[in-house]
């Protein structure tokens, strides 16, 4: 059976070629566009000298490349995703590629798509404190009043949804939390942010949803491989989640010593309808980086469950503290 | 009159249209927005609240009748979409640069002229703040008789659209003639035209590739650092295009018989660099007072815009816009010259055809 990943050569991308392979996958196509870090995929298969490991140049935000990066393929990880840039190309790079993706996969063996979206679409701005948020928690219904990633990321996951039967037989959707780990980013905007040296602490006590990158990429890699995931959406985070202000003391332990400040909840919630207030009648001089809805959706202060990913199969591999002590590790070592 | 706008091309700089023509309800709103490419029509309507979204270019035409059509396409496709908004009866306003040459530049031109219909272009810093205060000093005699003038524009291939032409060898960009230049060298030139009477100066251009870290591929020789010598009847100038001086800077600087002005882009000031008018060593330490004094003017005069909420990034394009938009609704003079625009399209396509003719030695 051969398997395309795209996004193999990021972050996630090598733990979850690495994971394939550990699961018994011996023919991967990669795209890994010209100049893109192979080092991880390479290391990962040295250890298994029998499998295919093939590499290919394609931007899908081509048509006609992604025709190639599909060809003869029987399932599609689908980890490629634009994390930051201008709005417009954060769709082309996200939505736009994915739909050319699924084109070309559909005029192929229209086989099993397995799509990395993310807890961003997740609509949780109206959500009490402390609600749980799982796999049937509701979609977002305002992503004009999200981020463009969290925008992007929902569009995508709707485009899948829709091309089920169409350009693709099977979907199997993987909706993980903040990916964590050596080579990651540092600290998740659910921890806080940094203001000209200062690090606003602004997540507090809410639990932060944590997914090491190696146990991500073993869920990815168990629904994908599971018959019964066809059709399903899994949330993926960790056990024993550590509340953002724990993690921000380990970061300050382990890494460095930064300065940070607490903004309780209330008092971001003000800001944030300050800042909504003075874009408005600045005509957008300062961005509206904080409104009062982005507030609620990333600090608001959730609940996670893992529980259906488990039902799978899916057993964490590193444990959170051992995560985290790993990945800070490499920060310190960064630093 | 509220002025019914439909844009084509939702890319990244479709969004600095959207929001500049969003601030001003009194003269346009936005009626539809194409993109060949609906998903990228319907990401930039979500994101906007614009009801119209099309990836069918004639059918937004004929369904939303708009007065004005803003072409945020690449060049190459500048042509046929401004004819086709021309003949639905549109005036245009197209993004820089204007055609792949001079020749579809002029039709273009003539197209609009024929039909009644009024174009202009994006050349938005002529109308940012700091050009209209480096006006207000030639008018009033300061800067003197203008003896040079250089102009400089900084560029960073590392920002996400440099990023993106580097990595993709079929990116639209590397397809024109003049490659990284023609989607940039607008800017350069069109601050000199206002300084030369000239149709057709002597110019002289050189281009190289400085970065190292290209590709081995053919394509990959696209030059990226270009110096411009410019020779007319009055003024003569120079220009810098570069892709690696750090930081990135976009400036003017107006050689006067009486002052020297530096006109900064990026950090919106204009400043005058006095001579020493004292004798001996004091001579040369007063005018750095002046300088700095210059600089804390300028930084009130942009603190006090901050304060009212008038220090926008696209200044100048939102100030061209409601020119452009007044031109129509109240028949006064274009902001820009048919005579700029061909002139600037005039010194693309020499410079271009020496960098090719080099090139080819």
């Amino acid at each position: 059976m051969k398997i395309l990943v795209t996004g193999a050569t990021g972050f996630l991308g090598g733990s979850v070629v690495e994971r394939l392979l550990a699961h018994g996958e011996r023919d991967i196509r990669v795209i890994a566009r010209s100049g893109s870090r192979r080092d991880r995929i390479e290391l990962a298969a040295s250890r298994y000298p029998e499998a295919r490991i093939e590499y290919v140049p394609a931007n899908l935000a081509s048509r006609t490349d992604a025709i190639g990066a599909v060809a003869d393929v029987d399932v599609v990880y689908h980890l490629a995703a634009s994390m930051k840039g201008a709005p417009a190309d954060m769709f082309l790079n996200t939505v736009v590629a994915t739909k050319y993706l699924l084109e070309a996969f559909g005029a192929g063996r229209k086989g099993r798509l397995v799509l990395v979206s993310s807890f961003s679409v997740y609509g949780v701005a109206k959500l009490p404190r402390g609600s749980v948020v799982d796999e049937g928690t509701p979609l977002e219904t305002h992503p004009e009043m999200r981020d463009v990633y969290g925008q992007a990321k929902l569009r995508q996951d709707q485009l899948c949804r829709e091309s089920v039967g169409r350009y693709i037989k099977e979907l199997v959707t993987l909706r993980p939390g903040v990916i964590y780990g050596e080579g990651g980013g540092a600290l998740s905007a659910r921890v806080g942010l940094n203001l000209f040296g200062l690090y606003l602490a602004l997540g507090g006590k809410n639990l932060l949803p944590l997914s090491f990158v190696e146990n991500c990429a073993e869920a990815i890699v168990i629904a994908g491989q599971a018959a019964t995931a066809a059709g399903e959406v899994y949330n993926v985070l960790d056990d024993d989640l550590p509340t953002c202000d724990a993690y921000l003391v380990d970061y300050k332990r382990h890494v460095e010593s930064l300065r940070s400040i607490p903004v309780p909840y209330p008092v971001l919630v003000t800001l944030s309808r300050g800042l909504e207030r003075y874009h408005r009648w600045s005509k957008g001089q300062l961005p509206a980086v904080f409104t009062p809805y982005k507030v609620a959706t990333t600090w608001g202060g959730n609940r996670f469950d893992n529980g259906k990913i488990k039902k799978l199969g899916w057993r964490q591999l590193v444990s959170t503290q051992e995560g985290m002590r790993r990945t800070f590790d490499w920060f310190g070592r960064c630093a | 009159m509220t002025l019914k706008v439909a844009l084509v091309g939702c890319g990244k700089i479709a969004d600095g249209h959207v929001e500049e023509i969003q601030k001003m309800p009194e003269r346009a709103r936005i009626v539809g927005v194409c993109d060949r490419e609906f998903l990228m029509a319907e990401q930039l309507a979500t994101r906007y609240g614009i009801l119209g979204k099309y990836d069918d270019y004639g059918r937004m035409l004929e369904k939303e009748h708009p007065d004005v059509v803003h072409i945020t396409t690449p060049p190459e496709s500048h042509l046929l979409l401004a004819r086709m908004a021309i003949d639905a009866g549109c005036h245009v306003f197209v993004e820089k640069p204007l055609a792949l040459n001079l020749r579809d530049a002029e039709a273009l031109l003539a197209y609009a002229t024929d039909a009644g219909k009024k174009l202009t272009i994006r050349y938005t810093y002529l109308f940012d703040p700091p050009a209209l205060r480096m006006r207000e000093l030639l008018v009033s005699g300061i800067i003197g008789e203008v003896v040079h003038v250089d102009s400089w524009f900084g560029y960073s291939l590392t920002g996400p659209f440099g990023t993106a032409i580097l990595a993709d060898m079929d990116h639209w960009v590397r397809k024109m003639p003049g490659q990284l230049f023609q989607n940039n060298i607008d800017h350069l030139l069109n601050k000199l035209v206002e300084f030369m009477d000239d149709e057709d100066p002597e110019i002289q251009a050189t281009a190289w590739r400085r970065r190292t870290n290209a590709r081995d591929d053919v394509r990959d020789e696209m030059p990226d650092e270009l110096r411009l010598t410019f020779v007319g009847k009055r003024t003569p100038a120079h220009g810098t295009f570069t892709s690696h001086a750090r930081p990135a800077a976009h400036f003017v600087r107006v050689y006067g018989d009486k002052n020297i002005a530096h006109v900064d882009y990026v950090s919106r000031t204009v400043t005058l660099e006095p001579g020493p008018t004292l004798p001996s060593a004091i001579g040369r330490l007063v005018p750095a007072f002046g300088q700095a004094w210059s600089f804390l003017e300028e930084a009130g005069r942009n603190s006090a815009a901050f304060a009212r909420g008038d220090f926008q990034f696209f200044s100048g394009l939102n100030r061209l816009i409601a020119m452009f938009y007044d031109s129509i609704i109240d028949g006064t003079p274009l902001p820009i010259s048919t005579r700029d625009i061909l002139r600037v399209s005039r010194w693309m396509d020499r410079i271009f055809a020496q960098i090719a003719e080099r090139g080819r030695r």
